[in-house]
Formats: structure tokens, C-alpha cells, sequence
């Protein structure tokens, strides 16, 4: 058993109950380890790296704008969700892009 | 002060780093990798090499004195620390890209003269911009300089050397894997605390865009220069080298001329700068292009 989180870093995803979009049952997701080493080890699985532009992301990811990391939740991201990206520290709002995919965007 | 602070720990610094991507490694690497012998028994793609990483060198070494005489001027706890843990991340990419400079064959007797040689004049007048602010104590402009400009810079540099790298020179692209992974901790505290700042203090916002002005100025002629003098593409095809077909936004990188991979490159870090900058609410300001 892992022991208690020694930093205050939150998990990935912060508020998924505050989506705005329709509600609904959201697909679950296992999170496997993909080698992503730049956290500490308990946080990992929410994170990989990204492929690059083009890579097409799966409904439970979203990509960091400032730091380009795949952020990964156990569960279907929505728009208006919270999301907290680890390696940069940046907290973010996930949307809905202009090509229908989700994104996250700043909520400076 | 944001709360987002309270995450950048020292034992936050040490899960991610020394006990992540940097466990197991030397100067950077995986023990037991070296330079490739084609790049060290060709005089042109060794001098090449040299020149290529005393940049870094000079860049990481700008870095350093930034980010550790930032550290009496943040106004803050949380953001001293933090900036101690970057000033131990930039003065381990002094020592791993000098490093590298070694194991390419320079001696350590002629260490800064080689620096002095092969220095671009344009980054050291990028680097003087940059530390002008910080010798001031001005964390707005420092932060700006150091984490927006340089850091978002070097993020995408370091992307390209790694990709070019990838499967020609995997120990050198493992080298830069590990800074690319530091670059993200810098840019996003970059953001993250500059862009709560300038809400308070949006007086500071006219001073901060003409030092990205004048700094992207000497940054684009860094590139035009480092392309110019750019002779490994031309040896590789001489002695039939095969160029790794990376991918980097979207081009194969061995299909490109020198001139496009300038442009994909300036592009690449002039786009970033402005989203960045415009996520902070400051407006990119272009400068000549050189």
C-alpha cells in the first residue's frame, strides 16, 4: 500500500462534478503505467507523453497547453471538468475545441 | 499567494527528479552510452557537435545566474524555494551539456576558451537582456525572461534536438529528455505565478513586452546564425549518411533544408510565445525579423 501523499499536489482530476455538459453515466477507464517518470511514483498513471500534433486523444485524456504532458483521468472527461496537470502544476478547464475534441485551456 | 504553490515542495523536486526520470542516470544518461563514432571521428560533425552544445552551455549558464538571483527577489516563500529547486536544475544542465563538451573531445584546460570560440554573440546579447532585468531584482521581467522566453525557447530547441537525435545519438537525446522534463516545471511555474502577478501589477505589462521584443530579436538571430554555420547536413550527405527520418510538428526533419528547419523552428517558438504569453495577458510583440 502506497504511503500517505507527502506533498499537496491534488489528483489529476480536481472537480469532475462540475461538468456543464448533459448528464449521464461516464465510461470508466483502468489506468495502466505508461512509462511517464517525471511524478512521483503514486501519480504516474494519470499522466504519458504525447505523440505530437495529430495524435488523437481518448475520451478519458486531455493535453496540457503549457507543458504538452497527456493528462489521463479513470474517468470520461467533460467540458467545464477541472483538471490539474502534475508536471507543470497548472490547473485547467477542460473544453470543447472547435474540431469537437475535448481540450483544456487556462483559466487565467 | 495561489494555492498551486504549495505543491512546488523540495520533496515533491526529489519524487519527480532525482527519485524519477533522473534515477539511475550519469550526467544526464544511461551508464555505459557514448558519443557515436561516426560524430567522433568526423573533424566537421565533431566541431559541429561542439559549437551546437556550447550554445546550450552558454544558454544553461544564463539560466543558472537568472533563476539563482531571482531567489531574494520573489516575493514570496513558496516561489524562493521553488526557484532554488530550478537553480539546482539549471546548474545540472551547466554540468551535463559541459559534460558533453568533454566527452566530444575538448580538454578541461580549454574549456572557456572553447566557450569564448564558439559562443553565438546574439544569444550572449539575449542572455545580457535577460540578466540586466535580474541583477535589478525585477521578478516580473526575470520570471518573464527566464521561465517564458528562455525556458520556452530551450522547451523547443531541446524537442528538436531530441528528435533529431532520437535514434542517431540516443545518448545525447537522453541527456535532453531529462532537461525537457525540467523545462516543464519552469514554464508552467512561469505562467502560473506571472500570470497571478499581473493581475495585481498591470503597470508592469508595457516594460515586460519590450524585453520579449528585444530578446526574441537576438533569439531569431541565434537561429538564422546557427543554421548558417550549420555544416553536419552538408558532411552527412558527403560521406552517405543516412538523416533519421524525425518527426517534429508535423515535418520529417530529414526533409527539410536548413533554411525550412530555421523557419519550422523560429515558428515553432514564436507561435509558443505568443499563446503563452497571451495565457498571462501580455501581447506578443514581434520583432524585425533579423
Amino acid at each position: 500500500m502506497n504511503a500517505a501523499p507527502a506533498i499537496a499536489a491534488p489528483e489529476p482530476v480536481l472537480a469532475i462534478e462540475r461538468s456543464g455538459e448533459a448528464a449521464g453515466e461516464r465510461r470508466r477507464y483502468e489506468l495502466e503505467d505508461t512509462g511517464f517518470n517525471e511524478v512521483p511514483k503514486r501519480f504516474r498513471r494519470f499522466y504519458r507523453r504525447w505523440g505530437g500534433p495529430g495524435e488523437v486523444l481518448a475520451p478519458n485524456e486531455v493535453l496540457c497547453p503549457v507543458c504538452k504532458v497527456v493528462i489521463r483521468s479513470t474517468r470520461e472527461l467533460r467540458p467545464g471538468d477541472h483538471v490539474f496537470c502534475l508536471p507543470c502544476m497548472s490547473k485547467l478547464v477542460v473544453v470543447r475545441a472547435a474540431d469537437g475534441s475535448l481540450a483544456a485551456t487556462s483559466p487565467h | 499567494m495561489n494555492d498551486f504553490l504549495g505543491a512546488y515542495s523540495i520533496q515533491h523536486w526529489l519524487e519527480s527528479c532525482p527519485q524519477g526520470y533522473l534515477e539511475d542516470t550519469q550526467f544526464g544518461h544511461r551508464g555505459g552510452e557514448n558519443e557515436p563514432s561516426f560524430l567522433i571521428d568526423n573533424e566537421v560533425l565533431r566541431e559541429d557537435a561542439i559549437r551546437t552544445t556550447v550554445q546550450l552551455v552558454v544558454g544553461e549558464r544564463c539560466a543558472l545566474s537568472a533563476s539563482s538571483g531571482l531567489i531574494n527577489a520573489a516575493p514570496d516563500e513558496a516561489s524562493r524555494r521553488f526557484l532554488a529547486t530550478q537553480t539546482l536544475d539549471e546548474a545540472r544542465h551547466v554540468e551535463v551539456f559541459t559534460q558533453r563538451l568533454y566527452d566530444l573531445g575538448v580538454r578541461k584546460a580549454d574549456l572557456e576558451t572553447t566557450v569564448e570560440r564558439y559562443a553565438n554573440p546574439n544569444l550572449v546579447k539575449f542572455a545580457e537582456i535577460l540578466l540586466e532585468k535580474v541583477d535589478r531584482k525585477d521578478f516580473f521581467c526575470g520570471v518573464v525572461g527566464q521561465n517564458i522566453v528562455l525556458e520556452g525557447m530551450a522547451f523547443s530547441v531541446f524537442e528538436m534536438m531530441h528528435a533529431m537525435n532520437g535514434a542517431q545519438n540516443p545518448k545525447f537525446a537522453h541527456t535532453l529528455s531529462g532537461t525537457i522534463a525540467d523545462e516543464r516545471r519552469h514554464v508552467g511555474f512561469g505562467e502560473n505565478r506571472i500570470g497571478s502577478l499581473l493581475r495585481e501589477h498591470p503597470e508592469k505589462k508595457s516594460e515586460i513586452e519590450r524585453m520579449q521584443r528585444d530578446m526574441s530579436w537576438f533569439m531569431l538571430a541565434t537561429f538564422a546564425e546557427a543554421f548558417r554555420e550549420n555544416r553536419t547536413d552538408a558532411e552527412l550527405d558527403r560521406i552517405g549518411f543516412e538523416r533519421s527520418h524525425a518527426t517534429f510538428h508535423g515535418a520529417d526533419l530529414a526533409e527539410l533544408s536548413l533554411e525550412e528547419m530555421e523557419g519550422l523552428l523560429a515558428n515553432t517558438v514564436l507561435g509558443e510565445f505568443k499563446t503563452r504569453l497571451s495565457r498571462i495577458g501580455l501581447e506578443y510583440q514581434s520583432p524585425p525579423r533579423p
